[in-house]
């Protein structure tokens, strides 16, 4: 062997055992990376979780010493929280079925007959879904006031009756403002599944002698069960969750529901009761379970895909005249859902006293006052910093999450995936305790109680799972092929990934961002449990004045609120041209 | 007895003619198929038919019943026209079973359940899908999903039966032995049938007549053979394989037998006769129509009868497709395209005299 020769293979070598370096540094990078990832997943979900059930054998508050005992599971088990449970899933099933009817209406009008204005009509149907519902709360609760709300009013004042017609605070009145919200949310998941339907399979039915009806009946119905079935799961599911509705109108009315008994358990306390409330919050995670095992179990295998033949969608319904009576429906859903309040905002902000409404009673002073109050501006950077930030972090996170347990083959991405759900079956009052627990745990060099932090975090644990959800439906759209053609045409793994994958998936990220954002800013029952003085959001401060009677004050800054969502709305719509995701 | 009617009707989307006054006439027991290239209007028709578009002028009669007319404003509804049809993705409803699919439209009549267990079982076996009766309906293959819509079609005995592109989704094999197991099946029921397609030979093997059209127009209406060996215009002829067309002058017309008439034709370096429909005076211009199946290719010089065109060039594209080769022939006419018997020892640059039999030659006037 020649020098020369041996000189080149040593090099050889030497290049080959570089190589396997370099890889093995990368393999070590990436556990590493994966690693980290598992850590802050397990810190924003497992960790409170585990805290819940610590606290909840804990027999003192969070911080201070105690022994361990089943006291608080022994003092949950009473009368009054069995009508308590029973109010619950009571509740959440009054709201769902005429949700569900008005939603089907809806979605039927808007994609599949030729009512006029449908593009502008779908965007006003829809709006009620990106509104914080503590807005609505509030504006209801001036609107159905028994004794100055202005639809009693307006009522006694056409009839000459003495007596109000509508009660807010009763059990209708939690169903009604709830309904607002479920209605949209069904509209939103059905109004696709109606027009990604394959018109034939109902024409079919017509050319087999089937009406118009008919053919509804057995054949649009039961192609849409699949989705409606889930519609009404998630619909069920949020409504155990609801905090809102129950706190503003079944509250006053004396009317518990888990998510408000907890809280005041908490807060309304002499002494502030956390060992039953985290027992509480057990039973709570406890139905969440068995409704998502129950969802799984239901809806396994149960999509019917319809294969769309190819051509120009020609199920739309001419209605004739009557297209007008389906146009007026949709605007008296509008007028109801949106106009009203926000009109009860806009008139409640400008008027000295909430009820009396004269022209010598005009005032801008609430204006002034609440622009001249330096918790309101507190408030506002605080909501907008975290609405930012929060958005933007949750959306980074949930695409890493998707991407891994999508796109990758790594280890631990099961788990990965699994922990980033999880908060999905925590309501947001659960996830804070947990964290209260947590935060009280940790040395006190890592001081996030009392900060904004701590607000941050539960808001980034409450958004993962809908930021994973919305960028994995992304990926899965993206065919393996855009990816492996580029690796194959020399880029590398990041460069793929910032070239190709969040060029064309950055589409899902901006509709999850504001899907993140809006949910940051409507969050009470989260915020609500975490917030001190000096990190409250815009939802906290609401409730605050509303609870010192400060009607006139909370227009104002509801109204401001509203502003930023139809904003907001806009942007999204204009910017990211239709492309609503449905959750 | 007709069966089907349309009389002048047009169906306009916004600006857009898809339908142009449209007149066909459907015989009673006739396969008639609507062919032409994509989005020539075949689906639209197909649905005023239906009665699922609504005609924006003209009429329709189905049997006796004027079920659509746009000047009367008559318009019978797609479930009381008692027509049966076939969709091009089937339109089999995946939440039932094989037998509640193709009892459905015996239900909707409300029949009793004894009989719509016998005639569902009877057109089940019509269509050699009996022992799937009990399958979930997604749960089966393309061709048997489209048995299936058959199935469902026939059950109620329409008078009528709509088919649009019923074969697109199958693949090539599987397509060819159920449109010919339709046919059969079509015969021996006598059911009166419109069949719509993009694939001339689908038409060509199946159908009594074919309407042809394009734009929205019909260009022509004619048995199978006519269209392919006697079309009406450029574009019919183009529409099948690729044809040769010859630039030639008329010097003589007289009438020949079966009521066509016999030109003589002369081209760039070459005469000889052709068919036409009608008479066409001298000196106007022709494209004269060979098929290149109908031409033979020999070794140079070889004498023809005096009844046959003759052209004499050098081979300049050869094409071995197994069954036959693809010969692209440069005469002092033109390159003429000749598809010949795969056996016969061809190789490019041979030089080839060509002949046809002036009976298959065709002059279309331009
Ligand atoms: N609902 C509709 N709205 C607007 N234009 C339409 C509609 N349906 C059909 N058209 C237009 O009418 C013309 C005819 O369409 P049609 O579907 O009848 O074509 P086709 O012959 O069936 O084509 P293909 O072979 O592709 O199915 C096309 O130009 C199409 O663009
Ligand atoms: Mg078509």
């Amino acid at each position: 062997m020649s020098e020369q020769t041996a000189g080149r293979l040593a090099v050889r070598r030497d290049e080959g055992t570089h190589m396997l370096d370099r890889l093995r540094a990368l393999l070590r990078g990436r556990n590493l990376a994966v690693l980290a990832l598992i850590l802050l997943l397990a810190f924003l979900t497992v960790y409170p979780l585990s805290m819940l059930l610590y606290g909840s054998l804990h027999s003192t508050p969070p911080g201070t010493a105690g022994s361990f005992n089943l006291e608080g599971y022994r003092q949950i088990m009473t009368a009054h929280n069995a009508v308590v449970l029973l109010n619950t899933i009571g509740i959440s099933f009054a709201k769902t079925i005429p949700s569900l009817v008005v939603a089907i209406f809806l979605a039927w009008i808007i994609a599949r007959t030729d009512t006029p204005c449908r593009g502008v009509l779908e965007v006003m149907i829809t709006l009620p879904f990106f509104v914080p519902p503590i807005l609505t709360a509030m504006a209801w609760g001036m609107l159905g006031n028994l004794q100055v709300g202005l639809i009693n009013q307006t009522w006694k004042a056409i009839t000459g009756s003495e007596t109000s017609p509508i009660n807010v605070y009763s059990y209708g009145g939690v169903i009604w403002h709830m309904s607002q919200y479920t209605t949209t949310f069904l509209f939103l998941f059905l109004v696709d599944a109606f027009r990604a339907m394959d018109p034939a399979l109902e024409e079919a039915s017509r050319m087999c002698g089937a009406s118009r009806w008919t053919t509804f009946r057995k054949i649009t119905l039961f192609l849409l069960l699949p989705v409606l079935t889930s519609g009404v799961m998630l619909s069920f599911i949020r409504g155990i969750e609801s905090f809102e509705s129950p706190l503003f109108f079944g509250t006053p009315a004396g009317i518990k529901v888990i998510s408000t008994e907890i809280y005041d358990l908490i807060t309304q306390r002499a002494v502030p009761e956390y060992q039953s409330a985290t027992a509480l919050s057990f039973v709570i995670l406890g139905l969440m379970l068995l409704l998502v095992v129950w969802q799984w179990t239901v809806l396994r295998g149960k999509s019917f895909q319809t294969v769309t033949g190819k051509g120009f969608n020609p199920g739309v319904v001419r209605l004739g005249a009557w297209r007008w009576a389906t146009f007026a429906f949709c605007l008296l859903f509008f007028f109801v859902t949106t106009v009203l309040p926000v009109g009860q905002l806009a008139v409640g902000s400008f008027f000295q006293f909430f009820g009396f409404y004269g022209w010598d009673m005009l005032t801008l002073d609430h204006y002034r006052a609440v622009l001249g109050d330096s918790e309101f501006w507190r408030a506002t950077r605080n909501t907008m910093m975290l609405g930012l930030v929060g958005a933007t972090a949750t959306m980074v996170l949930g695409s890493i999450v998707a991407y891994i347990s999508i796109r990758t083959t790594w280890r631990g991405r099961r788990l990965i995936d699994a922990m980033a759900w999880l908060p999905w079956m925590m309501p947001g009052i659960v996830l804070a305790i947990g964290f209260l627990w947590g935060f009280a745990m940790l040395p006190a060099q890592i001081p996030i109680y009392g900060t904004v932090w701590a607000l941050f975090l539960a808001y980034l644990a409450l958004g993962t799972p809908v930021s994973v959800r919305v960028m994995s439906g992304a990926y899965a759209q993206l065919s393996f092929d855009l990816e492996e053609c580029s690796r194959v045409h020399g880029a590398t793994f990041f460069q793929t990934l910032t070239r190709i994958l969040v060029a064309l998936a950055w589409p899902a990220f901006a509709v999850g961002w504001v899907l993140a954002f809006f949910g940051i800013m409507r969050e009470l029952s989260a915020s609500i449990m975490l917030y001190t003085t000096g990190s409250e959001v815009l939802s906290v401060v609401l409730v605050k004045r509303w609870v010192n009677g400060l009607a006139e004050e909370v227009s104002v800054i509801g109204l401001m609120m509203m502003a930023l969502v139809i904003v907001f709305r806009w942007v999204q719509l204009a910017v990211i041209k239709r492309r609503i995701s449905t959750l | 007895m007709t069966a089907v009617l349309l009389e002048n009707v047009s169906r306009a989307f916004g600006a857009t003619l898809a339908v142009d006054r449209v007149n066909l006439k459907v015989e009673a027991g006739e396969f008639l198929t609507l062919l032409g290239p994509s989005g020539c209007g075949k689906t639209t028709t197909l649905r005023m038919i239906a009665g699922l578009e609504q005609n924006t002028t003209g009429r329709i009669t189905i049997g006796n019943t004027v079920v659509s007319d746009a000047d009367r404003s008559i318009f019978v509804a797609a479930e009381r026209r008692r027509l049966g049809m076939v969709f091009q993705s089937y339109a089999i409803w995946p939440h039932m079973t094989v037998f509640d699919n193709v009892a459905y439209p015996l239900r909707i009549r409300r029949r009793p359940a004894d009989e719509i267990k016998q005639r569902v079982m009877r057109t089940l076996d019509l269509v050699e899908m009996q022992k799937y009766a009990e399958r979930p309906a997604p749960a089966l293959s393309g061709g048997q999903q489209q048995r299936v819509a058959i199935a469902r079609a026939l059950v109620f005995e329409p008078e009528v039966l709509l088919l649009d592109e019923p074969l697109s989704n199958l693949d090539a094999r599987l397509r060819t032995q159920t449109g010919d197991e339709f046919r059969k099946l079509q015969k021996r029921l006598g059911i009166t049938s419109l069949y719509v397609t993009h694939d001339q030979e689908e038409a060509m093997a199946l159908s009594d007549r074919v309407v042809v059209m394009e734009g929205g127009k019909i260009l022509q209406v004619g048995s199978p053979e006519e269209i392919y060996q006697r079309p009406g215009s450029r574009s019919v002829a183009a529409f099948f394989g690729s044809p040769n067309l010859l630039d030639a002058e008329v010097t003589a017309s007289q009438p020949a037998d079966a009521g066509y008439f016999r030109l003589d034709v002369a081209g760039r370096n070459w005469r000889g006769h052709c068919q036409a429909a009608s008479r066409i005076s001298p000196g106007t211009r022709v494209g004269v129509l060979v098929r290149p199946e109908c031409i033979a290719l020999t070794a140079r010089d070889a004498t023809a009868d005096a009844d046959s065109i003759r052209w004499d060039g050098r081979v300049k594209e050869m094409i071995f497709r197994g069954s036959r080769r693809s010969i692209a022939v440069e005469t002092a006419a033109q390159v003429l395209r000749v598809e010949a018997p795969s056996q016969q020892p061809v190789a490019v640059g041979d030089s080839v005299t060509l002949t046809t039999s002036a009976r298959t030659a065709w002059a279309i006037e331009s």
